[in-house]
């Protein structure tokens, strides 16, 4: 097994220093070694995006990054988007247009949609279709997460 | 909003006065799925935990001649390794997937585990699983189910005994049974037949005659979270196992017999279940139960993606050959059919389901249906939503649009025309009850999809098709708790695991019969030791049985508190109401006694009263099966192949929609996986039985490109048992999309495509450029 690495970056606005499994991925250590557990695996080969995270504004697949390649960036994961103990508007939305199921896609699919609205204020539906295919959802046949998007727009615009 | 999807609302709050049932309600645990509170599986930890990681067999018919073990556990940080030899003692039976953890002297299909190594860093224990040594003896694969039921076929395995059909009973009740495997071997697993009246003379009556063969490939229920299981043995001899799961007292039920442990000794908490559609049931348990037994430490198993696409319990691969006849007034004269099911290497394929369904939709007095459920060497099947409905709706659905076609009829009016109807007979006898098929066929007709077809039709290589689908459900016996907080409020507690939003509608069910706001009621699904018995969340009947429990548990709690009033009202309980968080006197609503009050009065030091609990318990025979129709646009390439989905409506049958939010979101994610079927999922094996796509790029799920909003009506035909009607949700809605847009392909390019999926490559065959 390879000595740990020691790294720092910024997580969900705090900065930090650890001494990370060079071979780990973001995913593995950000949920084994933080107990971060929202971002989850669902195939381990950057295909679902259940991992998806925010690194410097990028939307990525955790599951394909390895741990010393966050060093230095700022990562934002599911667990950093509330504020102030509410919820983002994006969150908040999926409730309300019944945009989750099972949930196990949901903190990859709240990334993505986030990272969707933070480029794009008034995404057209086309435009929210291809921002979410890297990210798989087996329960809604998506119907109801386009409307959580479209919800979370209008109270967005709304402010 | 996506302006497609609409909804048709019905009158609420009303005339029935419902304030609770029937409302758009936000899920019970939506926040905590938001901010990645939620604890699945793999979310768990424990001081001691040693992950556990399988080798999975290398070949799909092969020979253990001897495992060596000896460099694996020289590994450094390697805790042990498992085989069949010696892992703890458990009641085995080789017929039955489920009872068997690893082969001692056979593998039965790629992928079957056969050994586990323990550590406490899973990649340690996967690194290690690579160098457990198997001589192999590779046997010839048995592959194709159609050649494997003629004599002489080579056997894919030793002869079944004493096979357990109990978990396929959970998905759906039907009063038919198959005949086992008897007589000489062969690798018929079971066979049923279906006969009524003479199918010789339907056909001589017939004026079109469609003859033709049908094939649905394997597909994966593809949960987005893999099998996930924790187990520990801890020193007081109690077995918990934390698991994502459908079904947990089932679970409790099979590791009681396995291990020979009472009932009480066994908790399982069946975690968040991310996605599971049937395939989630009982697999990974039983190993990871005797793994913690033999090393008295808490075992986590996750699955990776691939190891849960090879040794998984996916849907079957199904060839149904269809003969239908019709006369020019569109009645469906005759129908005869063999529907052969291929089970993998294990039985368990749903056959029984296909052949109820593909003589069930339609009344036809001449049929002749068999089934045959057929051992392979690949890996064994289970249930996906519906399990065995979409093969055997794609045959008969598409025989509908070729003879209404070849008669010049409109393929709805045949539709509605032969439409079964309550007191009409399925195949094997048995009545309908008060079913909805014909009114999904009426609302489908004012679907924009439908309404828009000749429109779209107009432009070349576009088409829209129809087609119907339904489910039987299951049935087994359900109850509740509902207990007074001393505040007021009420906790209810099932056994059913959630897996759908359903404890959501038990807290509409509760909140409407106390006639309580809903936020004073609150839903738990306990674990097997503390939740009152549930049948497995499967077979769409959670709510339909469940969800009759809660509500006589709270009219239980309701009745409890009547009598107890009726000393300080003066009043009997037939002249009390409930509203508003109060017990009070029909008419004279200033005499009252508020819910907190009871909930004082019942728990208080020295209160008078006993402690207020509501008990609800029911056993559920007869079913109420949910019916869908179904409309696809599509547009074909006729250069490439390529078939772009333009729109898609569902209307479906709920009886009536507790939570119309949650059943519209069934609706469409059954959609959904039924146009995967269609278009895009496919298991592919090569001729030696290996996998080739066990992952999420190369085997295809349909992404948010692919779809666009899914149009959605919801149809009310009340149950006769479900509480305010509700009949059967979950299952339906994957059913008929494979054969819409098969029939939507036909009307937009003149092809007929005989095998889901529809790949490009299989349009442009069915168009002779290939």
């Amino acid at each position: 097994m390879m000595p740990k690495q020691l790294i720092s970056l910024t997580l969900n606005g705090l900065p930090r220093e650890l001494a990370v499994e060079p071979s780990w991925t973001l995913l593995e250590t950000v949920r084994e070694a933080l107990d971060l557990t929202g971002p989850k695996e669902g195939c381990g080969t950057g295909d679902c995006g259940a991992c998806s995270m925010i690194v410097d504004g990028r939307l990525i697949t955790s599951c394909l990054m390895l741990a010393p390649q966050a060093a230095g960036r700022e990562i934002t994961t599911i667990e950093g988007l509330q504020k102030n103990g509410s919820l983002d508007p994006v969150q908040q939305a999926f409730i309300d247009a019944g945009g989750l199921q099972c949930g196990f896609c949901i903190p990859g699919m709240v990334m993505a949609a986030r990272h969707l609205l933070d480029h794009n204020r008034e995404p057209s539906l086309t435009e929210i279709r291809e921002a979410l295919a890297g990210n798989l959802c087996r329960c809604t046949g998506y119907t109801k997460i386009y409307e959580a998007v479209q919800l979370a727009t209008e109270r967005m615009a709304a402010r | 909003m996506a302006q497609e999807t609409k909804v048709r609302e019905t009158q609420r709050t009303d005339a029935n006065g419902h304030h609770a049932v029937g409302q758009r309600v936000k899920r019970l645990e939506g926040a905590a799925k938001v901010t990645g509170k939620t604890v699945y599986a793999d979310d768990i930890k424990f001081p001691g935990l040693l992950h556990a990681k399988a080798l999975y067999a290398p070949y799909a018919h092969a020979l253990i001649k001897s495992i060596d073990t000896t460099k694996a556990k020289q590994l450094p940080g390697v805790h042990s390794v498992y085989t069949a030899t010696d892992l703890p003692h458990y009641n085995r039976n080789d017929s039955n997937r489920r009872n068997l953890i690893f082969p001692d002297k056979e593998v039965l299909f790629y992928g079957q585990p056969v050994a586990a190594v323990l550590a406490e860093d899973p990649h340690v224990a996967e690194q290690a699983a690579g160098l457990i040594e198997v001589q192999w003896e590779v046997l010839p694969a048995v592959l194709d189910p159609v050649a494997a039921i003629e004599p002489g076929s080579p056997l894919v395995r030793d002869p079944l005994s004493d096979v357990d059909r109990s978990e396929e009973r959970g998905h759906v009740s039907v009063d038919t049974q198959e005949t086992e495997q008897e007589g000489a071997p062969s690798n018929i697993a079971s066979h049923a037949p279906f006969k009524r009246g003479d199918v010789a003379a339907g056909f001589a009556e017939a004026d079109v005659i469609v003859e033709r063969s049908w094939k649905s490939a394997m597909v994966h229920q593809s949960y987005i979270e893999p099998h996930s299981t924790v187990a520990d043995y801890d020193i007081t001899g109690e077995l918990k196992v934390w698991t994502s799961t459908q079904a947990p007292f089932y679970i409790r039920d099979e590791l009681a017999q396995a291990f020979d442990l009472p009932e009480n000794r066994i908790r399982i908490i069946a975690t968040e279940v991310g996605g599971g559609f049937g395939g989630k049931i009982y697999l990974t348990e039983l190993m990871v139960a005797a793994l913690a037994i033999a090393v008295k430490r808490p075992v986590k198993y996750i699955m990776s993606r691939k190891d849960d696409m090879l040794a998984a319990t996916p849907a079957p691969f199904a060839h149904i050959d269809l003969k239908t006849g019709m006369t020019k007034d569109g009645t469906l004269t005759a129908l005869e059919a063999r529907l052969i099911y291929d089970s993998g290497a294990f039985p368990g394929a749903p056959m029984l389901a296909g052949c109820m369904l593909i003589g069930g939709y339609y009344r036809c007095d001449n049929i002749d249906i068999q089934g045959y459920e057929v051992l392979t060497n690949k890996v064994s099947v289970g249930a996906l939503r519906a399990p065995g409905a979409h093969n055997a709706t794609f045959a008969i659905e598409s025989h509908i649009d070729m003879m209404a076609k070849e008669l010049g009829l409109d393929p709805l009016e045949v539709r509605i025309k032969n439409a079964v109807e309550e007191g009409d007979l399925m195949p094997n006898g048995q009545v309908y009850p008060r079913i909805g098929l014909r009114e999904c066929l009426e609302a489908i007709a004012g679907s924009e999809v439908w309404r828009n077809r000749r429109a779209v039709e107009a432009t070349p290589n576009r088409g829209v098709g129809l087609a119907i689908g339904g489910w039987l459900g299951g049935l087994q016996p359900a109850s509740a708790i509902c207990c007074l907080n001393p505040d007021g409020t009420v906790n209810v507690t099932v056994g059913s695991a959630d897996i759908t939003g359903t404890n959501t509608s038990f807290q509409q069910i509760a909140a409407e019969v106390l006639k309580l706001p809903l936020e004073m009621v609150n839903v738990t699904s306990g674990d097997t030791k503390t939740a009152p018995f549930a049948g497995m969340s499967a077979g769409s009947k959670t709510t339909y049985t469940v969800g009759r429990a809660v509500l006589l548990a709270a009219e239980d709690m309701k009745q409890q508190m009547f009598e107890l009033a009726k000393q300080r009202l003066e009043v009997e309980p037939e002249d009390m109401e409930v509203a508003e968080g109060r017990v009070q006197v029909k008419g004279a609503p200033d005499r009252a006694m508020t819910f907190q009050r009871f909930g004082k009065l019942s728990t208080n030091f020295g209160a008078p009263f006993p402690v207020l609990v509501g008990r609800g318990a029911i056993t559920a025979r007869k079913s109420a099966p949910g019916f869908t129709a179904q409309a696809a646009d599509v547009e074909v390439d006729p250069e490439t192949g390529d078939i772009t989905l333009h729109a898609f409506a569902i209307a479906q049958d709920a009886g009536f929609a507790i939570n119309p939010l949650s059943v519209e979101g069934q609706m469409q994610g059954g959609a959904s996986q039924g146009l995967g079927i269609a278009l895009w999922e496919e298991m592919q094996y090569d001729e030696h039985g290996r996998l080739l796509n066990p992952n999420l790029l190369d085997y295809r799920l349909p992404t948010s490109r692919d779809l666009p909003p899914i149009e959605t009506i919801i149809v009310e035909v009340p149950s006769e048992e479900g509480p305010f009607g509700a009949r059967i949700v979950g299952e339906p809605s994957i059913v008929a999309g494979a054969a819409a847009v098969g029939n939507a392909v036909f009307n937009a390019c003149g092809a007929r495509v005989d095998e889901v999926p529809i790949t490009p490559e299989r349009l442009l065959r069915a168009l002779g450029k290939l």
